[in-house]
Formats: structure tokens, C-alpha cells, sequence
């Protein structure tokens, strides 16, 4: 009966997981148009080994649209993002690039997205404080047009196309707290402490015991 | 004379008990004054809630009672377990978050799922020891207390090393699973020890679907108190943390070691000889039983044990799902082990009632087979509502067949039946380890790849179960022994005392066993009226 229960829940959930991919499955990476965006990421401190600090170093991001677009007329929003390069996807398949759009990991990090203004044709810039939760990496900036149904048109990235020019490392934070740390060690003492007077205690009722 | 009343079992005759005035009470035995005869082994109603045998084991299983000693010691031994299974797998479900945080690669990730269960492989094997000597209680509070500053200590860690270190200290809890299985097996009796390891055992492993649910749960709650994620997911381990040292104090406080009191107590007032651990560990040894079930229960239980590690992250690479969706996938894997390893218990009892202990090894072998093959369809399923079939049709063929290894179990030995349990469990996680090691720590085979090859070698590995053969009961191609000495139970279980051990009346326990176990004959056990052995104390005098 149960599994009767069970197997009919999880066939109704994949039915829902089925129908919530829709139509994304087949737009790729490679459709897309190439340097459509010209955008540059410099970090706030640059240098031989320098390794930015999440949560405390920032970015300068400048992006305009290129002269060579030819879809800019379907451009609705700009989402810019931060992207693994490749030495930091080795041997860590959650990262890989994929060519389907929906599959693809390499960019996870979002760093900004806004409409785009059609009226606008200078270079526009604004700044990014890399967020606590990035990954210990080395990173490019990537930017999408996207149109009105959300699907992305063109792109621009920081880097070239081999991914190995303008690349920028950044050091997560260790996410270790103080009072976490003393925490930690109070109730470990504890636990250790309450066994070994329980443990005592006994010996010695039964030893009473033993001697009535 | 004190009549004799003869319940199914073959009650044994006490009248000769305390003639010689040396002879040493157990701690199964009738608690008796050596002058009196009066009081009977089978007198229930007077101390306890539950109908017992003549080793003071309850004949009857309530999961709804709380009752002393035995279902309370029932409660206490499978939520201890249960609170191992959540510390132990805790990290699985955190790893997007935690391989972001160390910067850890896919071979590190792999490397300590391996250490995860690897820890478990020497406490389990020194907790059937711990158990033998000190008793049930102390060995699940020494396993839950004493790793719970390794839990704690996951607010330290740094580095892939420092993970690897702590998952595997973490990973030595899982002996709570031997004291669990040994509590249980002292505290109930052979016609429904499957059912009855089976519940605790299964509900206990449910703490490794359950973890996959609760432990995003807790990081969200304490994301939103505004803690960043690579600190959140450290504070969330303080929860199991918390659980391991609740439940060791209830464990403590609570529990009772045999079903007439703590075996200190006992101990210290005469009633329980301490046996010699050498002899313990030699019996468990050289009983080559022991390692095909170690064997076995590497391919149903340490399948179990590897794919709680990766199924969660399979799911989500594979058929591309949200980590909240694969989460809860992986969490009906683990979570079907509330029906699947119960069921494997009865069946296994139900088989054993039919067929005896014959029964009970073919239970065990098509259920564990049956498991693999649908691991097997898992790993070459490539859509999802299939891929999901298969693995629920796999979780409960295999969960159930760790449910029926444990009624086959307490029957290998009764002198070292602590330690065979240690060792059995200790198989577990060896079979998790070398099947993580070898499908899914490196990238010679996709996952997919990984599980069904996984699912061959458990076919493969199950084979070994048609050589297990008791003579007093036979196995799956052979009958018991038409010896006249050989099959009875008696003979079997004596046989691992010495003669000296036995003129010092040492061996009193396992001959009541023997008696007790008359059951694994199946059908052929109600019809014949079998006569207690020259071995045992005459019925009449």
C-alpha cells in the first residue's frame, strides 16, 4: 500500500519536472551573437598575484554595445554575470560549459541585470563589491542581451575567446566566526565531560553495590 | 519438585540448578536463589509489561509502548541510530554550498565520502567488543557522546584535508548501528528478531533520508537570520550535534542494558560472568559464516551507504534538476527504509515459521539480488520517471535484504554475537568504501556508468550466501545433517565452549538459546516433540 502510495507521488512529481522545461531545451551558446557587448571588469586592485578579497574588493565593470551588433533592436536587459574560467572548472563537473543555455554552469554568479536604454550609446560603467558567497577562483565577466520572451540574444565577455587574457583570482571568505569557533568547543567539552561523570558514577553505585 | 510447564520453546528443566552451589547465574537465566525452585524462568507477569521467555526476551514486538526495559530499550537504540545517520551523511546534501566554501574538486568530494564511512569500519568492529564487555547502553553513549565534538568541530575546518578529517571522524558514530542490533537481540526473542531488527535497523537508516531534508532546512533557517552561506552551513551542523548529545544522556538515563537490569550491576553482584574477549573475538573469527556475511552486507548495506552520498548529486547532474528537487529524491531513497528494512525482518521471519532457517537464506538472496538488479536499470535509465522507478524498486529490494541478513545473524553465534554484529556492520562500510573508491571517485565511469556496474558486483557478491549452512538447519541447496549429534541446536552452540568452560556450567546461556532457537527448524519444529539432550539439565528427576 505504501508503495503503492509512493510510487504514484514520484511519478507525479516528474510529471511536473517534465513540464516546467518547456521550450529552452534546444537554444545554444553558439547561436548567440559574438561580441555584441564590449565590456571590461577591472578589479580594484590589480598587480603580478594579486588575489581579490570577497566581500571587501570590487569591480569596475564599463560595458557599451558594440558597433558590429546587428541584433541590438531585440535588446530588452542587460544581465551581467561572473564566470568561471576554465583552470577553475577542472575537475569539478558542476562548473562544466555546456553549449544548451539551460544546461550550461559556467556562469552561476549574478552581478547585476537592468533594462537596456536604446538612447544610450556611450560607454556606461558601475561598480560591483564581490559578494561573501563567491567561490575561491579565477573569474572573467561575461555580459547577455536578452529580449522580451527572456531568451538570450547576444553577448560580450571580458575575456577572450580561448578564456585565458584579463582574468582576475578571488579568495572566498573562510566562513569560520569566532563564537562559533568557542561554541564549538564548549558543547564538545560537555558532551565528553557528561559521559565520563556518568561513567564514574556507576562504577561507584555498583561497587556499593557489590559491597552491601 | 516445581512442575515443569513446557511452553513451545522447550522450557529447560532448573531443578538441578544450585545442587553443586557453584553455579553462576546469567544474565539470561532464571533469577533464581540457588535454594528455591519455585520461581519459574517463564513468570512475565510479574515483572514485566511484555510476555517474555526463559531468557527474560520479550515474545512479543509493540512499537507503540514505551515500556521497561524492552521498548524503551527498542526506542532509545533505533533514534540513536537514526540521530548517527543524520551527523554521518549531514554534509551530502550541503556539498554545492561546502565544495564552494573549501574550493574542493570533484576528487575531494569523492575521497570524503569514502572517509565517511570508512571510520565506522573499525568502531564497528571494536563496538561488538565494547558491547560484549561493558553492554548495549555504554556502547551507544560512548559512540554518540564521543563523536560529537567531531560534528562540532566542522566550524574549523578550512581545507579539503581538515573536511576529509572530520567526515571521517564523524563516520565512527555509525557503530551505534552494532549496539543498536545487539540491544535489540538480547532484549527480544528469535521468532521475531527479524522484524524486530528490521524496524530498528530500517528506521534508524531513515536518518539518511531524512538528513537530506532537514539539514537545507536548518541552513535556510539560519541563512535568514543573516548569517552568509559559508557560515551558515557550519552552524548547521551544531543541530545533529545537539541530537548526539540529547540522546546519549537519554541513553544514559533512560536505558537498561539486559532485560533484568545494567550489566554492571549484574556484573558486580555475580550475576553475569565477564567472558574472556579472546575467546569472543576467535569464535567470531573462525566461524566462516561471519565473513559471507560481511560480505553480504558490504553489497546491500554499503550500496545503501554509497548511494546516500551520491545519489542526490546524480540526480542533479544528470536529469538537471534544482538541488531543493534532487534533495528530496535523495531523501526518498533513504526514507523508504521505514517499510523496506521491516519488511525484509518479517519476511524473513514469516520464511523461517514456513521453511526455517532454509528460508530465511533464500528471503535473504532474492531480495539482495533482486535489489542489485534494479540498481543495475538505475544506471542505464536516462529518463526521469524511470530513473526514479528504478531506484525505488532498488532501495526496497536491497533495504529489505539488510533487514533479512539481520535475522539470519543472531542465529551464527551466541557467544560472540556482539562481535559478529560488530563485524557484519563493519562489512557495511567496507562495501561502501571500496564501491565509492572504485565507480565514483574518479572520472574513469559517469555516475551512471558507476551504478550499474556497482549493481553487477552485488549480484555477484551475493552468490556466496548458498554456502551458508548450519547442520542443525541446512542451507539454501542442502538439508540439515541426519547426524544424531550434529543436528541439534544444542551441539551447534556448544560447541564454542570448552569442555572445561562447560563442567563450570559457563555454556548455560547459549544451551537456552539452543532451546529458544528450536523455532529455525520451521514447520518441522511445531510437529516434532524434540527431548532436551543428555547436554542440558534433565526435564524430571
Amino acid at each position: 500500500m505504501a508503495i503503492k502510495k509512493l510510487l504514484f507521488a514520484s511519478l507525479l512529481i516528474c510529471s511536473m519536472i517534465q513540464s516546467s522545461h518547456g521550450a529552452t531545451k534546444e537554444r545554444l551558446f553558439t547561436d548567440l551573437e559574438k561580441g555584441s557587448l564590449e565590456i571590461t571588469a577591472t578589479p580594484s586592485r590589480t598587480g603580478e598575484g594579486v588575489v581579490l578579497a570577497a566581500g571587501i574588493d570590487k569591480l569596475s565593470i564599463t560595458w557599451k554595445v558594440s558597433s558590429t551588433a546587428t541584433k541590438e533592436p531585440e535588446f530588452k536587459t542587460i544581465k551581467v554575470k561572473l564566470c568561471y574560467a576554465p583552470v577553475s572548472q577542472v575537475d569539478r563537473p558542476w562548473r562544466k560549459t555546456h553549449n544548451e543555455l539551460f544546461k550550461d554552469k559556467s556562469c552561476p554568479h549574478k552581478i547585476s541585470s537592468f533594462s537596456y536604454d536604446p538612447t544610450v550609446k556611450t560607454a556606461q560603467s558601475f561598480d560591483y563589491t564581490l559578494e561573501r558567497d563567491i567561490p575561491t577562483g579565477t573569474y572573467y565577466v561575461r555580459a547577455y542581451a536578452v529580449d522580451a520572451i527572456d531568451h538570450e540574444v547576444a553577448f560580450g565577455q571580458s575575456t577572450n575567446e580561448a578564456k585565458t587574457t584579463n582574468l582576475f583570482s578571488v579568495q572566498a571568505i573562510s566562513g569560520r566566526h569566532k563564537s562559533l569557533d568557542i561554541a564549538s568547543v564548549c558543547f564538545s567539552v560537555f558532551s565528553v565531560v557528561a559521559l565520563v561523570v556518568f561513567f564514574v558514577n556507576e562504577k561507584r553505585k555498583a561497587k556499593i553495590e557489590q559491597s552491601k | 519438585m516445581a512442575p515443569n510447564h513446557s511452553n513451545e520453546n522447550g522450557s529447560i528443566g532448573i531443578s538441578l540448578h544450585g545442587v553443586t552451589a557453584r553455579e553462576q547465574i546469567f544474565s539470561f537465566s532464571v533469577e533464581d536463589a540457588p535454594w528455591s525452585q519455585a520461581i519459574r524462568s517463564d513468570d512475565p507477569t510479574a515483572k514485566f509489561a511484555l510476555p517474555v521467555d526463559s531468557e527474560h526476551r520479550a515474545k512479543v514486538f509493540k512499537p507503540l509502548s514505551f515500556a521497561k526495559p524492552h521498548m524503551r530499550a527498542f526506542h532509545l537504540g533505533w533514534i540513536s541510530f537514526f540521530t548517527c545517520f543524520i551527523s554521518t551523511f549531514a554534509a551530502a546534501p550541503l556539498v554545492p554550498v561546502i565544495r564552494d566554501n573549501l574550493d574542493l574538486t570533484k576528487t575531494d568530494i569523492g575521497n570524503a565520502g569514502v572517509a565517511s564511512v570508512s571510520g565506522a569500519i573499525f568502531s564497528r568492529l571494536a563496538m561488538g567488543a565494547v558491547c560484549d564487555l561493558l553492554g548495549a547502553r555504554y556502547g551507544t553513549a560512548f559512540s554518540l557522546m564521543l563523536s560529537a565534538p567531531a560534528v562540532f568541530s566542522m566550524s574549523f575546518v578550512a581545507d579539503a584535508g581538515s573536511y576529509l578529517a572530520v567526515r571521517f571522524m564523524i563516520g565512527f558514530c555509525l557503530a551505534t548501528f552494532v549496539s543498536c542490533q545487539y540491544w535489540t537481540s538480547v532484549m527480544f526473542t528469535g521468532k521475531i528478531i527479524g522484524l524486530v531488527n528490521g524496524c530498528a535497523g530500517g528506521w534508524g537508516d531513515m536518518g539518511g533520508g531524512v538528513t537530506q531534508l532537514l539539514m537545507p532546512m536548518v541552513f535556510h533557517v539560519i541563512k535568514l537570520t543573516g548569517a552568509t552561506p559559508f557560515t551558515a552551513w557550519r552552524f548547521a551542523f551544531f543541530i545533529p550535534g545537539f541530537l548526539q548529545i540529547i540522546m546519549g544522556i537519554l541513553v544514559l538515563t533512560l536505558g537498561q542494558d539486559l532485560p533484568d537490569g545494567n550489566l554492571s550491576t549484574l556484573q558486580k553482584s555475580g550475576q553475569v560472568s565477564k567472558d574472556k574477549f579472546s575467546k569472543v573475538f576467535w569464535f567470531a573469527v573462525k566461524n566462516y559464516r561471519t565473513w559471507i556475511l560481511f560480505v553480504l552486507y558490504g553489497f546491500s548495506m554499503g550500496v545503501e551507504l554509497t548511494i546516500n552520498n551520491v545519489i542526490s548529486g546524480y540526480f542533479y547532474d544528470r536529469f538537471n534538476l534544482t538541488l531543493h528537487t534532487a534533495g528530496i529524491v535523495a531523501a526518498s531513497f533513504g526514507m523508504a527504509n521505514f517499510f523496506a528494512r521491516p519488511f525484509g525482518g518479517y519476511a524473513s521471519d514469516v520464511a523461517a515459521r514456513l521453511f526455517g532457517m532454509r528460508g530465511r537464506l533464500w528471503t535473504l538472496w532474492i531480495l539482495q539480488t533482486v535489489g542489485a538488479l534494479f540498481c543495475i536499470w538505475l544506471g542505464r535509465a536516462s529518463s526521469l520517471p524511470i530513473a526514479i522507478l528504478a531506484m525505488m524498486l532498488f532501495s526496497v529490494g536491497t533495504q529489505a535484504a539488510c533487514g533479512a541478513l539481520f535475522g539470519v545473524a543472531p542465529f551464527v553465534s551466541r557467544r560472540s554475537l556482539g562481535l559478529i554484529s560488530g563485524l557484519t556492520g563493519a562489512g557495511g562500510n567496507f562495501g561502501s568504501g571500496v564501491t565509492q573508491l572504485v565507480f565514483f571517485s574518479s572520472s574513469r565511469f559517469s555516475t551512471a556508468e558507476g551504478l550499474s556496474l556497482m549493481g553487477v558486483m552485488a549480484v555477484v557478491c551475493t552468490i556466496p550466501v548458498a554456502f551458508i549452512h548450519f547442520p542443525q538447519w541446512g542451507s539454501m541447496f542442502l538439508r540439515p545433517s541426519q547426524h544424531e549429534e550434529r543436528s541439534k541446536e544444542e551441539h551447534y552452540y556448544g560447541g564454542e565452549w570448552t569442555e572445561e568452560e562447560k563442567s563450570l556450567g559457563l555454556h548455560e546461556g547459549s544451551i537456552k538459546f539452543a532451546e529458544n532457537s528450536r523455532s529455525e527448524r520451521g514447520r518441522k519444529a511445531v510437529l516434532a516433540d524434540i527431548p532436551t539432550p543428555e547436554t542440558g539439565s534433565p526435564a524430571h528427576v
